[in-house]
């Protein structure tokens, strides 16, 4: 008995050493800072992803999605487009497929652009892109069945001719091609955005000769078959055989459930581009079910870096207090607020005092603690972030709900709540029964369902006892998106910019026409009418919510390149934090990017949201892997 | 025998229209949200919701989608039979993606239900044979471990220590065998090993129980008092007799894995149907959820079946009528 326990210790004691010296034998690879060497041509960007979650299937008639479009970044030159830089430099606008910005008419009706010369198809295409390309792309996307989900930016009403309800491909009245390097639009009225709006990835030139065969198939079937107008194009693409639509077959380097590798399109002309640097071979995106692995892959050297990708609580820890790796830890701003939204049409949040007091009692500090700290973003001050609005109230130049350091400042809040038709006894405390069981909507998992406790507590200090109710995230949105649900409070919702552009948030969440009975984005009800509220089941409170529209139309129709423009949304920005009050934002948040040391410059697409890959440069000397 | 075959077929007819039919209830008729809002992005007008759910199918009554269905997977739709409809998220035909996928977790169960029978039968029989012993109690404890362990943590763990710390092991992810056998088996390894290494603490603990129970029985004595080595006593008379559970669970344990392996999937990054059921009840995508739910139902039946068929040829005394 002895000698078996004896032995039983000998094999408990090995077993023990091993386990530790793997712990501590560390890897083969050090963690170093990037070395910020020059970049150099190259290599191969490898990356991953839980999952692509592509809203129409990468077809860029209708694909929504930041991710996407930053893809398309690499596959679709536009008529205007971007750096691919952070911050403010990467929203201004550059001719990219055109020659120069193009002639606008005196009244803002019609705007001529020239295409730049012998800018070709990638194959199996192979020709120059005209004018009708570019046409075709606006016709795809007047194809109401190819479900384009941003069609709303050239029409109705935007550009003559264009509707969004066309049952096939035909020619829109509004849209001229003279000739094949020439393309004029004619506008219903002026759009002081327009030149935004003809960045965006839809308004790419598309082959008619490949993607009209997918006009009858279901909406996103081209996203398979995608040829490219920019320097990559997806692996495969020249063996792709175009010569009638009963041959193409998907292209092989693109598998939705598993893979998109980009290599370079081989008609690309880098003397043409000024936008793009294009450093890499190649862009391998692979799928990832495990988030841990995709870090562990960095880490080890065999990823290069994240895409779309939110680092888990415990990398982030490592990459900000670890000296050697915070280089390889890149923050930018998404462009993009967390707010509680506030039913401007239902007791108590009818109130502006009751909406004001909830502005001033948020613990702001503490939702960014439950985000994952600094690292997750800034307390949000107002509704807009800065870089969409030019740069203008930047953080600390417009704060009306300041705190003290960001807590809530419940002296504040009760003294507003005092002055509320719901205190009847002006003691600073809600005490209606609408304050009571007040339903918030909230998503059941991560940081929403992490600030939600403190943010029961803080509304509890004002005497409203919410009630929260989690869900699913399209449950929630739903939820919270239907007006006739009479939902208080939402908790779940965010919103980023389109382009950058404040249209894109000004228009969507606060103009009366865009509420609508269900998926309606004006969750507030800013601007509701009677004749509103009847058509989406919604109750009309004795007070009208107030409207913003003639704000919204006059700052519309300032054109995007005068500065005062984003002055104007501005002042919108406070008008509705100090006079509607239809949200309490507290997060402007941020993009994490997670490096390998490979990577020897890095920068971010400020407008699609994500690592710029026309940009980066890696050392790895790998080329792109066979399809 | 044929005409239980038959009765069991027709069960499995029954069982699948139940299935189908809840799934259908769960996901299509019950959720609150509209499942077409999730594709129609992210300011979407009325008119582009009403076209999202024409193409989707959604624009009927629920019992017609459920009806059109039903006909659809007999009769085949345009990709092809059995008619699964396309995918929400991807646009690509459910059953492309089905056929695709199936292989995967086919690799991972199958594989796994060999390491875990060739760990956990002998494990059982040294057991049995050495009760109260130091084997008996090793293998007890080791039991105990691995019904405990949870399979994600102990995914994580292996990948941590043999891929990451001693760069001994593949990474995550799936090779096909067809494209190379070597790399197919390295990438596979540690899955098999992570998702047996719970069942094989199952099958030890069964096999251990029933072969003890066996051991006791008059024919295994007589078969000693006729001169048997012992070996062969217990190889030949106690093994094969004390299996005939161990087989029924096999079948059952294999059926099911064929949509419940979710776990191993998502950590060792298999993109098998476990894995795209979960994304795609999270994404929305119910064809694909549809078409899981199917295929797992079915696995489950046919190897009941199955397992009943192989139980009557291992045991003389099962007759079935």
């Amino acid at each position: 008995m002895g000698k078996k326990r004896h032995l039983l210790s000998l094999v408990g004691l090995a077993l023990t050493v091993t386990l530790v010296a793997a712990a501590c034998g560390g890897n083969s690879k050090k963690s170093t800072t990037s070395s910020g060497t020059s970049a150099q041509k190259g290599g191969v960007y490898r990356t991953a992803l839980e999952d692509f979650g592509f809203t129409d299937a990468f077809d860029p008639t209708g694909e929504y999605l930041g991710s996407a479009w930053d893809l398309f970044q690499t596959l679709g030159r536009t008529l205007i487009n971007y750096k691919h830089t952070a911050g403010a430099a990467g929203n201004v606008l550059y001719p990219d497929l055109a020659q120069a910005m193009p002639t606008v008419s005196s009244d803002g009706l019609t705007y001529t652009f020239k295409l730049k010369p012998n800018i070709k198809f990638a194959p199996p295409i192979n020709r120059v892109i005209t004018s009708k390309d570019i046409e075709y792309s606006f016709e795809r996307m007047n194809i109401q069945k190819l479900l384009a989900g941003y069609a709303f930016y050239y029409g109705p009403g935007v550009i003559k001719g264009f509707t969004g309800k066309a049952t096939s491909a035909q020619p829109i009245s509004g849209i001229e091609t003279p000739d094949p390097n020439t393309i004029i639009f004619h506008l219903e009225a002026p759009v002081g955005d327009f030149l935004y709006r003809m960045s965006m990835p839809a308004t790419a030139p598309i082959p008619r000769e490949v993607a009209s065969c997918f006009d009858n198939k279901p909406a996103g079937t081209y996203g398979r078959y995608v040829i490219s107008s920019g320097p990559y194009m997806i692996q495969g693409s020249d063996k792709l055989d175009a010569s009638s639509c009963s041959t193409l077959k998907p292209i092989s380097g693109f598998d939705p459930s598993s893979k998109l590798v980009l290599v370079r399109n081989p008609n690309y002309d880098q003397s043409t581009d000024n936008l793009r640097a294009n450093y890499v071979n190649g862009i391998d995106v692979r799928i990832d079910s495990n988030t841990d692995d995709i870090f562990n892959k960095i880490s080890a050297g065999s990823l290069d870096g994240t895409f779309a990708s939110t680092p888990p609580p415990t990398v982030q820890r490592t990459y900000t207090t670890d000296q050697s790796k915070k280089d390889l830890l890149k923050i930018n701003s998404a462009d993009r607020t967390w707010y509680m939204v506030m039913n401007m049409s239902v007791a108590p949040t009818d109130d502006i005092h009751v909406r004001k007091a909830i502005n001033y009692v948020l613990d702001k500090a503490a939702m960014l603690q439950a985000w994952g700290g600094s690292t997750a973003g800034t307390v949000a001050e107002h509704i807009m972030p800065p870089v969409v609005i030019g740069g203008n109230l930047a953080a600390g130049q417009f704060n009306p709900y300041a705190s003290p350091d960001n807590h809530g400042d419940v002296t504040k809040a009760q003294a507003e709540m005092k002055l509320s038709k719901y205190d009847s006894n002006h003691d600073g405390m809600c005490d209606a029964s609408a304050c009571t069981n007040t339903l918030m909507i909230n998503r059941n998992y991560g940081p929403w369902k992490a600030e939600e406790a403190s943010v029961v507590s803080q509304l509890a200090k004002i005497g409203i006892k919410a009630k929260a109710q989690e869900l699913a995230t399209s449950a929630a949105y739903q939820a919270i998106q239907t007006p006739k649900n009479k939902v208080p409070l939402g908790l779940n919702v965010g919103w980023g910019k389109d382009y950058g552009d404040a249209y894109t948030f000004a228009f969507p969440l606060f103009a009366g026409a865009s509420i609508i009975a269900a998926n309606n984005s004006n969750m507030a009800l800013v601007g509701l009418t009677s004749s509103i509220a009847k058509s989406v089941s919604a109750p009309f409170p004795s007070t009208a919510p107030p409207s913003v529209d003639s704000d919204i139309a006059t700052c519309e129709k300032i054109p995007a390149t005068d500065a005062a423009r984003n002055q104007c949304w501005a002042n919108l920005d406070k008008k509705l934090m100090n006079d509607v009050v239809p949200w309490a934002p507290y997060l402007w948040s941020n993009v994490r990017d997670i490096l390998s040391t490979s990577v020897t410059k890095y920068d971010f697409d400020q407008f699609a949201g994500q690592i710029a890959f026309t940009q980066v440069a890696v050392n790895n000397n790998l080329s792109p892997s066979a399809s | 025998m044929w005409r239980y075959i038959v009765r069991r077929l027709m069960w499995v007819a029954l069982v699948m229209f139940v299935v189908t039919f809840l799934t259908y209830i769960i996901f299509f008729v019950l959720p609150p949200f509209d499942p077409a809002s999730a594709f129609a992005g992210k300011q979407p007008t009325p008119e582009l919701i009403a076209e999202v759910k024409r193409q989707f199918g959604l624009n009927h009554p629920w019992f017609i989608q459920y009806l059109l269905f039903v006909k659809h997977l007999f009769l085949g739709d345009q990709y092809g039979w059995p008619g699964l409809g396309f995918s929400y998220a991807t646009r690509q035909p459910i059953r492309d993606l089905l056929f695709h996928r199936l292989p995967i977790t086919a690799s991972l169960a199958i594989g796994a239900a060999l390491v875990w029978l060739c760990i956990g039968i002998p494990i059982g029989v040294a057991s049995a044979i050495k009760r109260r012993s130091l084997t008996d109690r090793l293998s007890m404890g080791f039991a105990l471990f691995f019904v405990s362990a949870p399979v994600f943590w102990l995914g994580l763990m292996f990948l941590w220590l043999f891929w990451f710390k001693l760069h001994i092991a593949s990474g995550t992810g799936y090779v096909p065998w067809t494209q190379s056998f070597g790399s197919w088996f390295n990438h596979l390894i540690m899955p098999w090993v992570v998702l047996a290494l719970l069942f094989a603490a199952f099958y030890a603990r069964m096999t251990r129980g029933n072969l003890i129970e066996t051991m006791a029985q008059d024919y295994i004595r007589t078969a000693r008092v006729k001169g048997l080595p012992e070996w062969k006593v217990i190889m030949k008379h106690g093994l094969r007799s004390s299996l005939t559970p161990v087989i029924s669970m096999l079948g059952v344990d294999l059926g099911t894995l064929f949509g419940t392996a979710v776990v191993t999937e998502t950590v060792f990054n298999l993109q098998g149907i476990g894995q795209w059921a979960i994304t795609s009840v999270f994404a929305g995508d119910l064809p694909a959820v549809l078409a899981v739910t199917i295929v797992t139902a079915l696995a489950v039946a046919i190897m009941n079946l199955v397992v009943d068929i192989v139980y009557a040829y291992l045991d003389p005394r099962v007759r079935y009528t």
